[in-house]
């Protein structure tokens, strides 16, 4: 799996859309199949050092198609266990170092097909991989490192306290030094930044927000503030951007509404609009007859979304996409819980 | 120019002059068929038709053929012999074989008789550098024998060049490590994905030809200078492999190579590579190894910052909202206590006149102007008012707001910001009443006019913070109904809470 981009560019249906977008999953399945059978292709090589990003992201397309056989188990579990290093973190694959990020992807995956009982039976432990990830822990500031060199971002905190969730064993850090952390993030404008004093940007709040539900301390949020600035995130062809003045893009459908939904104010943006937004970003496109067909620029039956319309298509968007529709409650997708 | 007909019997009516032939493959059928006259002659004329003389050659052309004549007496064998040398009985060649293709997929049977001459010439060229190729290796890598510093250069050099014909001869450069005899001690590790032989193409060869010798290098735990030769060549074709990064870092370090010139090399690369993770956080690693050289030393420190100011402005240029370069400058400010910086603040100040509606550079500013240490609570948070921030800063953060609010109304930022200095200076937003009202007219009439939504957002919230409910419901009426329709339910909400206060 990778965050190969391509080959489908998203739908541009020149002139008016039909009344009612769909969503067809079957294309969108065999996208994200197709992804690891790209190996001849330049791209696949150089997104290696996403790859286990790439197969959580699949994998939570799939599971909220209600396909979580799609991809074949035990392969997934094998090739995450190859990721895994003595000290108990993972690598974006074989061979690369150990990282707060790929760890994190590797307990979602596991966690999402109930395999973290293979940690103990052929990996090094849970336990192991828990105090790889507190030791990242910086126990001045309480923020996390993402690796050995100390980068620190609210994304590694988040994905720490996700993991240890996930692993039961929050209590492995201080919980509550981190929870001061993010609290110290909050910007005059009502959102968070990367770190202290830095912009506040959607995809940073997604995590400090997530991280502070896992805490159970979203009590600490202005909520209003922040709905506010988050519901200002909406443009007008209905996309959601992720700071002020920047373009509207897939993902922040996921990163936007998601943090609504966590402040319980998701109703405050037009979710109609949202909806035909993303839906213009599938490569998968409707006729007028309304008859689902695939674009006919792709000579490919393959679906994916992508940015936005007219783009290339890739896994994480294609993720956090059905990620967004799911939260708008779109018919035939799972439920998403928005941490 | 063919060569020209062997056999030369009687029998055998040939024109006796050059041949050319269109093909190698033509040339050797060709040959082979003169090399059996009397095989051609019987099936020209019957077995029948032949004469004696004619009869009795082709008999001896069949001993030769079977090759029975090897089970003959000595004797019979040297009367045998006599008699084919009298009757001028060429030795029957073999049949031609296919002759393969060249590294082009071209079939050599369809090469002109001179290009195939040439051909072999190269193949046995080829093989002739290989042999020396391997034996090179084979002394400097394997052996023992020590060559004189001098001369060990000098045959490097013409190792190289050799691996070069090689590369020509083959039709396949070799990989630039590979052709590289300095780097003939390192055996490179493939890719290990456990599936088998991948089918690689040519594009990708150079970068996979690299990674497995970062492997090879990084299992060696080697930090040498050639090591940042190779993971410049690898950042250069994929600037987001972290491990390439993680590795170069720490063989600087062991080296203690110039930061300057690291420094230097980095910026080009930022420049191509805009939304890059691993470029910024290299960056902060550099950054704090030569702090700890130069932090003495205020002239320098200034240098620095001067210099990495200039660096993040050419940035700036390409992405005036560049979220890595911007948490890096937040970093900087930081370390090198850049909050009183009069080039910080104008820098700033000059890309908000550039573009009004940067959010980066206005969040930036909010950022040195209410975190500086010379006179705010080093403890106040972003969202909390500070009362030791002096009056004259604040005036001089609302006036700087509001004059940008007029320049673009209906752009977000300078209205947050406004709200975020009255926070900080614990003023109420109805402080502002009048300076708001400007960009709204006839309120309470059909005519109203609205010239920025934030303003009557603004306003919205002074009435409900001064108990003007109805001016504030009409306010957030305006706002769900015309004004921001995509977010009617948010003003609704407001609306709502309003009655209930």
């Amino acid at each position: 799996m990778s965050l190969v981009s391509g080959p489908g560019r998203a739908g541009e249906t020149s002139g008016s859309l039909p009344d009612e977008l769909q969503l067809t999953i079957e294309p969108h399945v065999r996208y994200i199949q197709s992804l690891d059978s790209r190996r001849d292709e330049l791209e696949y090589w150089l997104t290696e050092h996403l790859r286990l990003n790439g197969l959580y992201w699949g994998l939570m397309a799939l599971h909220l198609m209600g396909r979580p056989d799609a991809l074949p188990r035990d392969e997934t579990i094998n090739f995450v266990l190859s990721c895994q290093h003595e000290n108990g973190g993972f690598g974006a694959a074989p061979g690369h170092d150990a990282h707060m990020l790929y760890t994190v992807s590797a307990v979602q995956i596991l966690a999402m097909i109930d395999a973290l009982d293979e940690l103990e039976r052929r990996g090094k432990g849970r336990a192991l991989v828990g105090s790889y990830i507190a030791g990242l822990q910086n126990t001045r500031t309480g923020t996390f490192a993402g690796d050995e060199f100390g980068e620190e971002d609210t994304r590694f905190l988040y994905g720490a306290l996700n993991a240890l969730s996930l692993l039961h064993m929050m209590d492995a850090v201080n919980v509550n030094k981190a929870v001061d952390y993010i609290v110290s993030c909050a910007n005059f404008d009502g959102g968070y930044g990367v770190s202290p004093g830095a912009e506040s940007h959607s995809g940073q709040i997604f995590t400090c927000l997530a991280a502070l539900s896992i805490a159970k301390r979203i009590d600490l949020v202005d909520v209003d503030k922040l709905g506010r600035w988050l519901s200002e995130r909406q443009v007008e062809c209905g996309g959601l951007n992720g700071r002020p003045e920047k373009a509207e893009d897939v993902c922040y459908s996921w990163w936007v509404a998601s943090s609504l939904a966590m402040i319980g104010r998701l109703h405050w943006i037009d979710g109609d609009k949202l909806k035909e937004f993303i839906l213009r970003c599938q490569v998968c496109s409707v006729s007028a007859d309304n008859s689902t067909e695939i674009n006919a620029r792709q000579d490919t039956k393959m679906g994916g979304f992508a940015d936005r319309p007219g783009d290339m298509v890739d896994v994480f968007h294609t993720a956090f996409g059905l990620g967004g529709l799911s939260l708008l409650s779109f018919p035939d997708l799972e439920e998403v819980d928005p941490v | 120019m063919g060569p020209k007909i062997k056999a030369q019997p009687q029998a055998v009516a040939e024109p006796a002059i050059p041949v050319e032939y269109r093909t190698v493959k033509d040339k050797l059928e060709a040959e082979y068929l003169e090399s059996r006259p009397y095989e051609v002659l019987k099936a020209k004329k019957g077995f029948g038709g032949m004469s004696a003389a004619e009869k009795s050659a082709y008999a001896n052309y069949i001993f030769l053929e079977t090759g029975v004549w090897k089970n003959w007496a000595a004797s019979q064998q040297k009367d045998f012999w006599a008699l084919v040398e009298k009757q001028k009985i060429p030795l029957p060649l073999p049949k031609p074989q296919p002759l393969g293709k060249d590294f082009r997929g071209r079939d050599l049977e369809t090469y002109t008789p001179q290009e195939y001459q040439e051909y072999q010439k190269k193949q046995t060229r080829l093989r002739q550098l290989e042999a020396e190729s391997k034996r090179w290796r084979e002394i400097h890598i394997d052996g023992d024998e020590r060559i004189e510093e001098f001369e060990e250069e000098e045959s490097q050099e013409v190792e190289k060049q050799r691996r070069k014909e090689i590369g020509d001869l083959r039709g396949k450069a070799m990989g630039r490590y590979e052709s590289d005899p300095t780097w003939d001690d390192v055996k490179p590790i493939p890719q290990d994905d456990g599936e088998g032989a991948l089918a690689q193409i040519a594009y990708t060869d150079e970068y996979s030809e690299a990674m497995g010798y970062l492997r090879a290098i990084m299992a060696a735990n080697e930090h040498t200078p050639r090591v940042l030769g190779l993971t410049e060549h690898i950042i250069g074709m994929n600037a987001a492999h972290y491990t390439v990064w993680l590795y170069r870092a720490s063989t600087l370090f062991a080296l203690n190579s110039s930061i300057a010139e690291e420094l230097k090399w980095l910026n080009e690369v930022a420049l191509v590579n805009q939304k890059n993770y691993q470029i910024w956080h290299h960056r902060q690693l550099l950054i704090d190894q030569l702090y700890t050289t130069i932090s003495s030393s205020p002239s320098d420190l200034e240098e620095l910052a001067k210099s990495e100011l200039d660096f993040m402005m050419q940035m700036f240029a390409e992405d005036s909202k560049n979220y890595h370069v911007w948490s890096y400058r937040q970093y900087l400010v930081r370390k090198l206590d850049l909050f009183s910086s009069a080039p910080e603040l104008a820098s700033v100040e000059a890309l908000l006149r550039e573009d009004v509606r940067n959010n980066s550079a206005w969040s930036h500013r909010f950022f040195i102007v209410f975190s500086n240490p010379s006179y705010c609570t080093p403890t106040s948070k972003a969202t909390e008012p500070d009362p030791a921030i002096p009056a004259i800063v604040i005036d001089r953060e609302l006036n700087f707001a509001k004059a940008a609010t007029f320049e673009a109304p209906q752009n977000q930022s300078p209205w947050n910001y406004l709200r975020g200095v009255l926070r900080k200076a614990d003023r109420k937003l109805s402080t502002e009443e009048e300076f708001a009202s400007q960009f709204v007219q006839d309120l309470e009439e059909d005519t109203v006019d609205i010239k920025s939504s934030h303003a009557l957002d603004f306003l919205a919230d002074v009435w409900e913070e001064t108990g003007e409910v109805k001016k504030a419901d009409r306010a957030l009426t305006l706002l769900g109904d015309t004004f921001d329709r995509v977010r009617k339910n948010y003003w609704e909400w407001r609306r709502k809470a309003l009655k209930k206060d």
